[in-house]
């Protein structure tokens, strides 16, 4: 492994990053040594390797997450999770053993479930284990007797996932519940469908008289036979839906529908029974059955739309150290969060999210508060700061006091923000429900008024002619339009990268006339590299890099990430990490110091040079005793394709801004780089979102292009609203759709093809209109027969189905 | 032609039956996760020199 | 739990090797009745006749060949995606001896002329109920592996091979309904246009569970495991065995076209012919998408090739299957050479080419060994194979149109323009095509024994431990 040449990438065999020169952690996988990256990645490697579940690597599709070791005050809080009290929100009591639902982080590939599965059974008193490979999610079933919870949640973090108790499994029971009873009542409808065409066709085919009447007879009882399920079953929604309708004084689609199949079926009978007349069976169960199929792909749409807010309050975590007799001890004990009072002190040890608003009493850190602001780069803390809920301690320990707990949180405020952002949307839905509930009544009197014509006319086809009128013009083509299209469009967009999760962006997105863009992370990668280096006196670049990088490699910060490929010649001893400020160190006998300019002026005891002029980015200096070695400046780099796609959607027409809360030299020669015209450095959530309601009041329509906690608000205050998938989770949540891979070239196209999606519906929705026009007065004038309107209702939305499907091909040009 | 008293409630009786095997089948959370089988499937390794060789498994769950 | 610790093999390990030598004797007979029908003095005898030999060849490849190539599969599969050992050793046991000798006394009476006189089912009585009570058997123990399983899903596979073994019990119980006169002689209970209509529902559903069900459900097992790709679409696979489920039943009376059944129920079994074409080509495509991202894989494995063209002979015969039930097609197929083959561009395409395919996956697997012996034998066996069928897919849709177009070709004074031997006649060179292209067939099967055989010595027969698996509900 040694003998590579210095210029190959050495990648982790278990994540798959890139292992930092002279770093050597090794693994032991059939009869083999492979690299690790890190010390976590090499212990969870090997114990993935120890449990005999190797076969893991050869089964992945994508490497795993970096793995972090896991510390024993991790440990100590999983037990936790073994307290009665905490457990009753989540845990259910099934005989003698017990059943949680566990949401597993970090899953990436089939192999992960594999793992994960089998990791799970291994724990003695484990009863059964299953993992939804599309939600990630596990029920476990284990003997309370002969196991704990937490030594479930412990085996799964000895492989490097996390396994978090999930407590909204009782309200998806209950989603699950209908979600079923929804497939059923419509496999119930296609099976009956089926059998009873296949006593209806030789009826339509043969020629009068050909069937004796008594065989008629038996047929027509097999297929009322076979159509009752239909009716009282699979049709029970439609008429429940109905009577609501009715009793609110309003009528929706239901109601037609409702009655038509009551109407029909009960002519049928009356029919079979006395022997004369026409029988409908098979039109009932086709129409029913066609419908359904209609409301089960919208429906299915509409559940992949996530939600929202359950996956804020999964940012603060649940257990904190608390300090019961600070500063007398300094001894800690684990503490629920939620059982938190203003005025606990609070260890944060590094690594850690910060459970509650707090001001720091003690310590000196770095916060990385990337999901509530979306910038990358920690922000210095000193005792007197306050750190906010959510946000990661990067550096060292920090004792802090609670301020602000639970509803009066920051986070919680968020959360508000956001939840009242949604509820302000507008709901084009309903609008179209109302359209189609005048249409509805519109029918229903046409239909009275041809059964009231006929019946004068021509009494024994009045009723056929008025079930005719009901089915034919049933608006089954116009409620199809735009949620089949909408979905086969999801599908095609989500083979691509861009996921929707809201019906309406699709709509809305193609309709954008604005794209505002938040900068960090989403124009920008949102993590530093190299950008220039200045060296002085006789060092060259080289020296200089591979002197920073080589004391670098110690540092878990994430401005050394940037470091991480550079090559360093020589290893550093006696690394000493000075939080907020850099680090010293020796390398091959002299003492180095690297950080920002201050530190290393008060460690190497030299001033320092006047330091190259640059407006952005961060100055990190080198020095060795008495000697100031040179600069690097490190900057965030735009995305490879942000380039292109500003021009993409300049060429569209469309504005593009900037909004974001760095600092006005940073976004302006971002925004200048690019070609953006309107920016705005420097502002606030609140601000943000007030500026976004100002683009609107002027009469844009506005995609936002963002990640991050502080986006969510205006994400969802904006018309539209898109994510970027490595953004944090809540942003995942709360966008109208998230771009999975982070190609923001993706967004144009999707544009494009989303104004494709709403020519289609227009299509859709003429094309429905046009039918119920002329059908209407065809079946009225008794030129229908119901088997007819059946077929052409079906056909209808056949056309419309179709014409949507167009969508789900891939994309052109995407 | 007879037979078909015989046939046609025959095939009636065997869509209820077929309609409570589903009914069953979709209780039983068979539906559930239309993806993950696909993959289970190509994690159980039957190749005969590809297994690992521990054995501890084998004693758990005696259940 | 006793013994538990490995998957019985032993069984399908039976099976698979009996699967291919049945298939080299029913495939033989099918050379050699096509050799009578070339020089007809090859007709030695009563016991070798024409008449008696064709019930033993269509019996010996579908349900000796196919069958023990079924069975082989599907207690391997179960057990595999069940994670759990057969239901019952015992039981096992007796469906293997149970099923030879089924097969065993059909070879035995066939030739001696007792017989039943109903196609695919041409076995007495005392035959019938043995084999009704080793399928029962086979339902017992392969529906109890599956109750007893340690996976909560049933995998698709198994789905198919359930309503295969069901579908196949219903079939042959009711089909066999027989009034015994001796010990080898009965008669149907049913009579006349019922009979037919029953018999036709039973041989239009013996395709379609036994040939079409069945051999899915190792498709949906052996492409992916041998691909190593999972299933195009799953969702797909599940609604396909449900649409198959729900039409295929009711296409039967499709076989009846131009008899003596009124119109109207030919009429519904031309119209779910059509209908059948949908799940039918869905699953196709599905299996055939199965290899996206693996095509290169189709380069260098030939029991990918085998399996993938199989599914593209399911996919084209699936598709003359509906073509001919339409009425005015069939007018000129009916009672042709076009059936025979079409039957066999199913029977050799698909269920020959899937089985093979399977069964070179399973026998370094039940034997030990990393691989056969020889892959470059299965290269060759697949390449002479599928010259074989496209000899006799051609050979056969010539042949068939011909005697078509003669049978129906009338003078201006509307008598027949040729007789019948002028047909005969005519289609005789198509007849020693077609016996050559199963020459062609059966001397891979000859290869595939020889690379069988080879595998078998160098390795052992092993029992492959259960995997650790997490338990379920």
């Amino acid at each position: 492994m040694n003998a590579v040449a210095p210029s190959v990438d050495v990648r982790c065999f278990h994540c798959g990053e890139s292992v930092p020169d002279g770093v050597q952690f090794a693994i032991r996988y059939r009869q083999r040594n492979e690299p690790a990256c890190c010390a976590g990645c090499q212990a969870v490697a090997q114990s993935i390797i120890d449990a005999g579940l190797d076969a893991y690597y050869t089964q992945r599709e994508q490497p795993a997450d970096r793995a972090a070791p896991l510390p024993d005050a991790l440990r100590e809080q999983l037990k936790l999770y073994d307290d009665p009290q905490l457990q009753a929100g989540f845990v259910a009591n099934d005989g003698e053993l017990k059943d949680a639902a566990l949401m597993i982080e970090g899953i990436t590939c089939a192999a992960c479930i594999w793992l994960n599965e089998r990791q799970i059974a291994r724990v003695p008193g484990v009863a059964d284990v299953s993992i939804n490979y599309t939600s990630h999610r596990a029920r476990v079933r284990w003997n309370p007797a002969l196991t704990t919870l937490s030594a479930v949640l412990e085996a799964v973090s000895a492989i490097g996932y996390r396994a978090l108790p999930y407590d909204r499994a009782r309200q998806e029971a209950t989603q699950a519940k209908a979600r079923k009873s929804a497939l059923f009542r419509l496999w119930v409808a296609g099976l009956s469908m089926m059998q009873v065409m296949m006593f209806a066709v030789p009826v339509y085919l043969a020629p009068a008289g050909e069937i004796e009447p008594r065989w008629l007879s038996l047929m027509n009882w097999a297929s009322c036979v076979l159509t009752l399920p239909v009716v009282v079953y699979s049709s029970w929604p439609f008429y429940v839906s109905a009577w609501r309708d009715l009793r609110r004084g309003r009528t929706g689609m239901d109601l037609p529908v409702g009655i038509s199949v009551l109407l029909a079926f009960v002519a049928s009978v009356y029919a079979t029974i006395t022997h004369h007349g026409e029988v409908y069976y098979d039109s009932v169960s086709m129409f029913v059955f066609l419908l359904l199929t209609g409301r089960y792909l919208e429906s299915q749409a509409r559940a992949k739309a996530g939600a929202a807010l359950e996956q804020l309050a999964a940012l603060i975590p649940a257990f904190a150290h608390q300090l019961m007799d600070y500063p007398k001890s300094r001894t800690t004990h684990e503490a629920a969060v939620t059982r938190l009072v203003v005025g606990d002190v609070l260890l944060i040890k590094p690594g850690e999210t910060v459970p509650a608003d707090a001001r720091i009493l003690e310590g000196e850190s770095q916060v990385n508060e990337a999901l509530l602001t979306g910038e990358g780069l920690p922000v210095d803390k000193r005792p007197g700061d306050r750190v906010t809920g959510g946000t990661v301690n990067t550096a060292s320990p920090l004792i802090v006091s609670v301020e602000k707990i639970g509803q009066e949180s920051r986070l919680a405020s968020i959360v508000r923000l956001l939840d009242r952002a949604l509820a302000e949307k507008p709901r084009i839905a309903q609008l179209a429900d109302r359209v189609s509930g005048y249409f509805v009544a519109v029918l229903l009197v046409a239909a009275a008024i041809t059964w009231l014509y006929w019946h004068l006319h021509d009494p024994v086809h009045a009723l056929p002619i008025a079930v005719a009128v009901l089915v034919i013009s049933c608006p089954c083509a116009l409620s199809l339009a735009t949620p089949v299209a909408l979905t086969a469009a999801t599908g095609a967009l989500a083979r691509r990268g861009v996921l929707i999760s809201r019906g309406h962006a699709l709509e809305t997105l193609g309709r954008a006339t604005d794209v505002v863009f938040d900068k960090t992370g989403t124009l920008t990668l949102g993590e530093p590299r190299i950008r220039k280096a200045y060296p002085l006196g006789d060092i060259d670049e080289a020296a200089l890099l591979g002197g920073i990088a080589a004391l670098e490699r110690h540092s878990e910060h994430p401005l050394a990430r940037a470091f991480a490929h550079t090559p360093c010649p020589a290893e550093a001893r006696d690394v000493v990490n000075h939080p907020g400020g850099g680090l010293t160190g020796r390398i091959e006998g002299v003492q180095y110091a690297v950080g920002k300019p201050d530190f290393v002026r008060l460690h190497a005891h030299v001033q320092p040079p006047p330091p190259p002029e640059s407006k952005e980015g961060t100055l990190l200096a080198l020095a060795s005793d008495g000697k100031w070695l040179g600069w690097v400046l490190l900057t965030d780099t735009l995305r490879p394709d942000a380039a292109a796609t500003v021009a993409m959607l300049k060429s569209r027409g469309v504005r593009t801004h900037i909004l974001s809360g760095d600092a006005a030299g940073a976004v302006e020669s971002v925004a200048r780089e690019l070609g953006i015209d309107h920016w705005q450095a420097g502002v606030s959530p609140e601000d943000k979102l007030a500026q976004l309601k100002l683009l609107q009041q002027q009469g844009a329509r506005v995609l936002m292009v963002g990640d991050g906690v502080n986006d969510a608000p205006v994400l969802a205050a904006a018309n539209v609203s898109m994510a970027m998938g490595a953004g944090a989770d809540i942003a995942h949540a709360s966008g109208d759709a998230v771009l999975l891979e982070n190609r923001l070239s993706r967004i144009p196209e999707a544009i494009a093809f989303a104004s494709r999606t709403r020519r289609i519906i227009r299509e859709n929705l003429l094309w429905a209109l046009l039918y119920n026009v002329v059908a209407l007065p065809v079946a009225m004038a008794g030129w229908v027969t119901p088997w007819l309107a059946s077929a052409g209702m079906a056909a209808s939305s056949l056309l419309v189905i179709l014409n949507a499907l167009r969508l789900a091909r891939a994309p052109r040009g995407l | 032609m007879e037979s078909l008293y015989l046939l046609i409630p025959l095939s009636v009786l065997l869509v209820v039956i077929i309609g409570a095997l589903f009914w069953n089948a979709i209780r039983g959370g068979q539906f559930d996760d239309l993806e993950g089988p696909a993959h289970r499937v190509l994690q159980d390794d039957d190749r005969p020199d590809g297994r690992a060789p521990h054995n501890e498994g084998d004693e758990e769950k005696n259940n | 739990m006793e013994n538990q610790a490995t998957y019985n093999y032993k069984v399908v390990r039976q099976f698979a090797i009996m699967t291919v030598v049945w298939g080299i004797v029913g495939m033989l007979l099918g050379v050699f009745i096509a050799s009578q029908l070339v020089w007809p003095e090859l007709n030695l005898g009563q016991y070798f006749h024409f008449g008696r030999l064709r019930a033993l060849h269509t019996s010996a490849v579908i349900f000796a060949f196919g069958g023990c190539g079924l069975i082989a599969t599907s207690y391997y599969v179960v057990q595999r995606t069940c994670n759990v050992r057969l239901f019952s050793d015992g039981l096992a046991a007796f469906t293997f001896w149970g099923y030879q000798l089924v097969i065993v006394l059909c070879v035995i009476t066939y030739p001696l002329g007792i017989t039943f006189n109903k196609e695919y089912a041409e076995m007495e009585w005392p035959i019938k109920i043995l084999l009704a009570i080793v399928w029962v058997a086979y339902a017992v123990v392969f529906f109890g592996t599956i109750a007893k399983r340690k996976v909560k899903h049933i995998y698709v596979a198994n789905w198919f091979y359930g309503a295969f073994i069901l579908a196949v019990a219903l079939l042959h119980i009711v089909n066999s309904a027989f009034v015994p006169v001796s010990l080898w002689k009965s008669y149907s209970a049913y009579s006349g246009a019922v009979d037919a209509m029953v018999q036709w529902w039973y041989g239009h559903n013996a395709v379609g569970f036994f040939l079409t069900a069945g051999f899915l459900g190792m498709m949906y097992y052996f492409v992916p495991k041998q691909a190593g790709r999972p299933v195009y679409s799953y969702r797909l696979s599940v609604v396909h065995f449900w649409a198959l489920i729900f039409t295929y039943m009711w296409a039967g009376p499709h076989h009846l076209h131009y008899t003596a059944l009124p119109d109207w129920t030919q009429s519904i079994g031309m119209v779910f012919s059509l209908i059948l074409l949908a799940p039918s080509w869905g699953g196709m495509i599905n299996g055939i998408m199965t290899l996206s991202g693996a095509w290169h894989k189709l380069r260098t494995d030939p029991i990918l090739k085998f399996l993938v063209t199989a599914l593209s002979f399911y996919g084209m015969s699936t598709f003359e299957g509906p073509m001919m039930a339409i009425k005015t097609v069939n007018a000129l197929s009916h009672y042709t050479d076009w059936t025979v083959g079409h039957v066999h561009s199913g029977a050799l395409g698909w269920v020959a080419m899937i089985t093979i395919g399977s069964i070179y996956y399973l026998i370094p697997r039940l034997f030990d060994r990393e691989q056969m012996y020889s892959i470059k034998l299965i290269e060759a066996h697949f390449w002479i194979a599928t010259l074989g069928i496209v000899l006799y897919i051609s050979s056969m849709w010539i042949a068939g149109v011909t005697q078509g177009l003669m049978w129906r070709a009338v003078n201006a004074d509307g008598t027949l323009t040729y007789s019948f031997i002028d047909s005969v006649k005519a289609t005789h060179p198509y007849y020693f095509i077609r016996f050559l292209g199963g020459c062609c067939f059966v001397s891979g099967m000859f290869l595939m024994f020889y690379n069988v055989l080879r595998t078998v010595f160098d390795g052992k027969p092993v029992n492959a431990p259960i995997p650790a698996v997490p338990a379920h509900a």
